[in-house]
This record gives C-alpha cells, structure tokens and sequence, in this order.
C-alpha cells in the first residue's frame, strides 16, 4: 500500500485513484499497519486511527511501539518474531493504551512483507478491537469478578469498586457480615489483590479458642513462660509477618485480650508470653465480626478505641437473601469445584430445583447453598441436580413435593422477593425499580398485578412531585 | 528525590504497566550526580507501584500507562510524566535540561495540547506538562 496516500485521499478523496487493495483496506473494520525493516510503519488504515486514536499522519515513520503501544510490544513482540522466524502469528490476544489511558483489549495476526522479487521489506499487522465482544461476553457471564468473589448483585458490585484502594491501604478492614457470608474469602481477596500478596495469610478464630490460649496464639511465647511451654513458639502475629493476619468473629475477644490488640493495632509492637524484647508486628490486620459491634460498644462489651481503631475501613456483607440473583452463579461454581473433587460429572441443576434455592432465604448464607449442593451430590452422580437430590430440610421448607405447581409457586415467591426488593430500593419508583430488575415498567405493572403485590399510596413518582 | 525512567531496548518503553526496567537518576542542577538501571519485581500495578515507592522514586517518566495503574501510582505520592516516547539517553537529557515537553518526546496522538505545570523538582527543570494524553490520566500530580 503506498504509505502516503490514504491521507492525502482523506483531505482531496475525489483526485486520488485507490488501488482496489487500498479501497478494502481502508473500508474493513480491522486495524492494519506495515511497518519497514526499522520497525517503523508505512502504512496505517482508518480502522488503526479509529481504533488506536492516532492519526495516520502522526502515525507513519514513527516507531510502530510507539504507535501501538500494546501489552504485546517489546520482548514478546510479534512482528519480530514473525519476521524473524518467517512464522506468522495468529489471533494472539492482549491489549493495547489509548490515548486516553485506557486499555483495548485486542487480538492480533501478523505476517511477512515481501517484494515482487521475495526480499523481506517488512511485517504487517493486522488488529481487531476486542471491546465490545469482552462487553457481551462479560454481559452473558454476567462476570463480575475480583479474584474467587464472583457477584452480580449491584450490593456486592458496590463493595468489588472499592476492593482495590482497599487492598492498596496498609488500614485495618473490619468485615461485617452474618455467618456464611464469605467474610473469610473477602479477606483473602483483600490479601490478594494488595502489596503483601506475596507474604502469608494467617487466620485465627477468636470463638474457637478460650481467651488464655487465644493470647498465646496470636502473640506466642517464650520457653518457659508457664508449666509445660518447653520451646518458643511464633503467634499469628509473627507468622503473618509481612503478610495478612485475619482475626475472625472479633466481637467474641475478651476485654483483656482487647487492651492487648489495641496496641499492636496502635504501635505496631508486642511482646510474647514472657518474653523480655518487644517485637515488631509487620502485618495488615483484617478484623471480621457477625455481631453489631456498635451495639457491643454501646452496652460496654467492646472498647470504644479498639472499636475506631478496626473501624478504619469498613465492609458490610449482605446476607444471601439481599443477593439471591448470585444463587445460580454460585451454584454454577460450586458444582464445578465438587465435581472437580469428586471426579463428578455434574452438569447442573434443574429450573425446578434452582426456583426452590431462590425461593429458600439462606439463614446459613453461602455456607448453607455450598453444603447444600455438596449434599445434593450424594444422590446426584451425573445429569442435572433435581428437587429429589436436595437435602430434605430445604424441602421442608415450603416445596415438599417435586411438581410443577410447586416450582411455579417457588418461581412466583422469587418473583415477589425481587420485586419488592427492587421497589424498596428504589423508593417504591416503578419505573426505576423496572429499571433495576432489567423489564419494562408494563411487565413490573403486569407482574406486581398477577402476584397481587400492592401499590403504596405514595410512592418514589408521587413523592417526586411533591 | 529520584527520577525513574521506564525503558526497553534503551528507548523508553512503550507501555509502562509491562515494563520490568527503569533507569533511576538522581540529579542536582540538571547534572546527574547517581544513577542506576534497576529492575521492576512482580506483576500487579500495587507491586509496580510499591517497587518505585520503596527506591525513594519521585518522579516517573514512562511511555503509555493505563489510567489504572497511574492512579496506584499517584496514590504513592509519585508524579507521573506518561506517553513520553524516544531514546533513553535523549529523553534523560530533555528532562535534565528541562525540554522533554518537547512534542518531539511525545507519543503519536499525545502531542499539541499540552498544559502540564508541574515542575521537575530535583533535575529537569520546570518541565511544564500536559497534552492531551496526561491531562486524561489526571495529570499525574
């Protein structure tokens, strides 16, 4: 392709004759360029320009990394090894940074440039702008992931925004959450997603050990310092050294052992159990409760300091019945990982059955579906996980029977759950709630009518007006 | 403070969230008084970002870096002067003496709209910054 001329055909189109190879170029959706001997590009189409948001004028003679900053430029260039090897390369996938800082995720091919008489002048690449297919497939997977959390819920979307400053903090987390509701993978995904990722992860319940042992455990103790302690032995607190100590269910610490955190929180030091020398706590601590600590502060059962002091910055769990729309996604996973540890083949489960875990409210949160779908494997060995192989305690709790009707009635108690959830949400706004659930305001209308869900007097419109 | 240059092959290297090396100067008067090639360890933009952060870096000289990662970086108290393109030698020297404003540095489609007002605090001298790419990543600083 002459180099120059796609620009000037830009500025005096109707003087320049394009060669029928020019005219496809330039009216194809791929991104193409060549480039000479010295990596510098010759030839740049409309669909580099568009894709890229430079120019071909600011484009050609300059070095093609430069131009096309991609994931892919410098020792794992493409062009290079094609024209080094002579093997071109196919769909490979990577990104490239716009002008705006922002990253286009993108595949690419390459391929020899010879002459009439087969001496190698150059490559060229071809690229494709891989945004909208990563939009759809992130759409249709509904893939809202940060590390092994996955949600689609707009409670759990909030709190994954947030989730790198977090983990980029060297702040105390304090995790509320019921029981079940992954207060420990959230942890880990903090752990993960921060600078100490490469340092351990130390976990410690404070419910499951007495307050004595408890004190030991986190700061350890020295030979000798009571009847029995023959060799010194690391806490969690050194253990966790220049990683993440999570200290689980922290409303059950006693007061003493408070005073204790209170000032490895405060001045990053402690001494273990007849020890003599005062040790450096090089950890991110990560604190997690199921109870109201404010309500625990209130009645005198948790310090005041301590209680600022962990609530730096805060995460609130929602309860699985505040996010039933991830029940079929956690599903899918769980279904994957027993059918990986056990050598299943699982393929899923039946709307019925679905319908009934969504209909259900989860006191247990996700450790309850998790130990659901873990029993349901029991009777289920391959195929689909139907009614019959859910455990009996979740059938008796409304769908006793496998039929239809039941899984209708199921399916319409979903139906109300979400509705009226969309609705307190937004203010009782039907069209904003219609909104929130993905229908038109006529089906949310026909829905709340069939279902028999009744229209408050004032609702988000009405007070909109006034 | 320290200056650290991302590169590649001695130009600057395209893309900084896949660079690995970066040539650290510390400079007085716009004369080099210590330098050192160093070597960025890890994958992730925090480990990116802690590395810099951890040499006393305080301004960073890259080529194209994702909005992402230039806030991770910013967040460290690190200046950040993006979509700069050329010979490594050259662009230390423009930064020296206080031209790497110079569209002649700057990446294709990045150049001609520049307002950046930061200064070079320890070498370069008052490099003013701006263009359209780094008014986009929030003027790193």
């Amino acid at each position: 392709m002459d180099k120059e001329a796609p620009m000037k055909k830009g500025k005096k189109k109707s003087c320049i004759t394009l060669t029928p190879s020019e005219i496809i170029l330039e009216s194809i959706s791929d991104g193409v360029f060549t480039v000479d001997l010295d990596w510098c590009i010759t030839s740049f189409n409309r669909a580099a320009e568009d894709i890229t948001g430079v120019s071909r004028r600011e484009a050609i003679g300059r070095k093609c990394s430069d131009v096309f900053r991609s994931s892919m430029c410098g020792e794992t260039c493409s062009l290079q090894q094609t024209v080094k090897t002579g093997t071109p390369v196919i769909g490979k996938s990577g990104y490239i940074i716009d002008s705006d800082g922002n990253r286009v995720p993108i595949s690419i091919s390459t391929a020899e440039l010879r002459d009439a008489d087969g001496n190698l002048i150059g490559a060229a690449e071809t690229f494709r702008d891989l945004s909208e297919v990563e939009a759809l497939r992130n759409e249709l997977k509904g893939k809202y992931q940060v590390c092994d959390l996955v949600s689609r819920s707009p409670l759990m979307l909030r709190i994954f925004e947030v989730l790198p400053a977090m983990a980029s903090s060297p702040s105390t987390v304090l995790i509320l959450g019921e029981t079940g509701t992954g207060k420990e993978l959230m942890a880990r995904t903090i752990h993960s997603l921060s600078a100490r990722t490469q340092g351990p992860f130390i976990t410690v319940n404070s419910w499951a050990l007495p307050d004595t042992l408890l004190e030991s455990e986190l700061f350890g103790y020295k030979a000798g310092a009571f009847t029995g302690a023959n060799k010194d032995k690391p806490g969690r607190f050194a253990l966790a050294r220049g990683g993440t100590l999570f200290i689980d269910e922290m409303g059950e610490v006693s007061p003493a052992l408070q005073v204790r955190l209170l000032r490895v929180l405060q001045e990053r030091t402690y001494e273990p159990l007849g020890a003599t020398r005062t040790e450096t706590a090089d950890v991110r601590v990560i604190v997690a409760t199921s109870k109201d600590l404010g309500e625990q502060m209130r009645k005198g059962l948790f310090r005041e300091d301590l209680y600022y002091r962990v609530n730096v910055i805060r995460i609130e769990l929602p309860p699985l019945r505040r996010r039933k729309e991830d029940i079929p996604l956690l599903v899918e996973q769980f279904i994957q990982r027993f059918n990986r540890l056990q050598q299943r083949s699982v393929q899923g489960i039946t709307s019925e059955a679905l319908s009934l875990l969504m209909a259900y409210d989860w006191p247990g949160n996700i450790r309850e579906l998790e130990n659901a779908i873990e029993r349901s494997f029991i009777l289920c060995n391959t195929g689909l996980i139907g009614l019959g192989h859910l455990p009996e305690d979740l059938t008796a709790h409304g769908v006793m029977e496998c039929t239809e009707s039941n899984a209708r009635s199921a399916h319409d108690t979903l139906d109300v759950q979400s509705i009226l959830a969309a609705l307190e949400r937004n203010d009782f706004n039907r069209l904003a709630a219609a909104r929130d659930i993905g229908i038109h305001k006529t089906t949310l209308f026909r829905r709340m009518k069939k279902l028999g869900i009744s229209i408050p007097a004032r609702d988000g419109r009405s007070d909109k007006k006034h | 403070m320290k200056t650290a240059f991302a590169y590649w092959d001695k130009r600057i290297a395209p893309v900084f969230d896949t660079a690995r090396q970066i040539h650290v100067i510390e400079s007085r008067s716009g004369r080099i008084v210590c330098e050192a090639p160093k070597t960025l360890e890890g994958d992730l933009p925090i480990q990116k970002a802690l590395s810099l952060y951890e040499l006393g870096v305080g301004t960073l000289v890259c080529g194209a870096i994702s909005k992402y990662l230039n806030e991770i970086v910013a967040a460290y108290g690190i200046r950040v002067f993006p979509f700069v393109a050329g010979d490594l030698q050259e662009v230390i020297q423009a930064w020296l003496k206080g031209t790497l404003i110079s569209d002649a540095f700057a990446m294709p489609g990045c150049s001609g709209r520049r307002n950046f007002n930061g200064t070079a605090q320890d070498g370069g001298r008052g490099q003013r910054r701006g263009g359209r790419c780094r008014r986009h990543m929030g003027g790193a600083l």
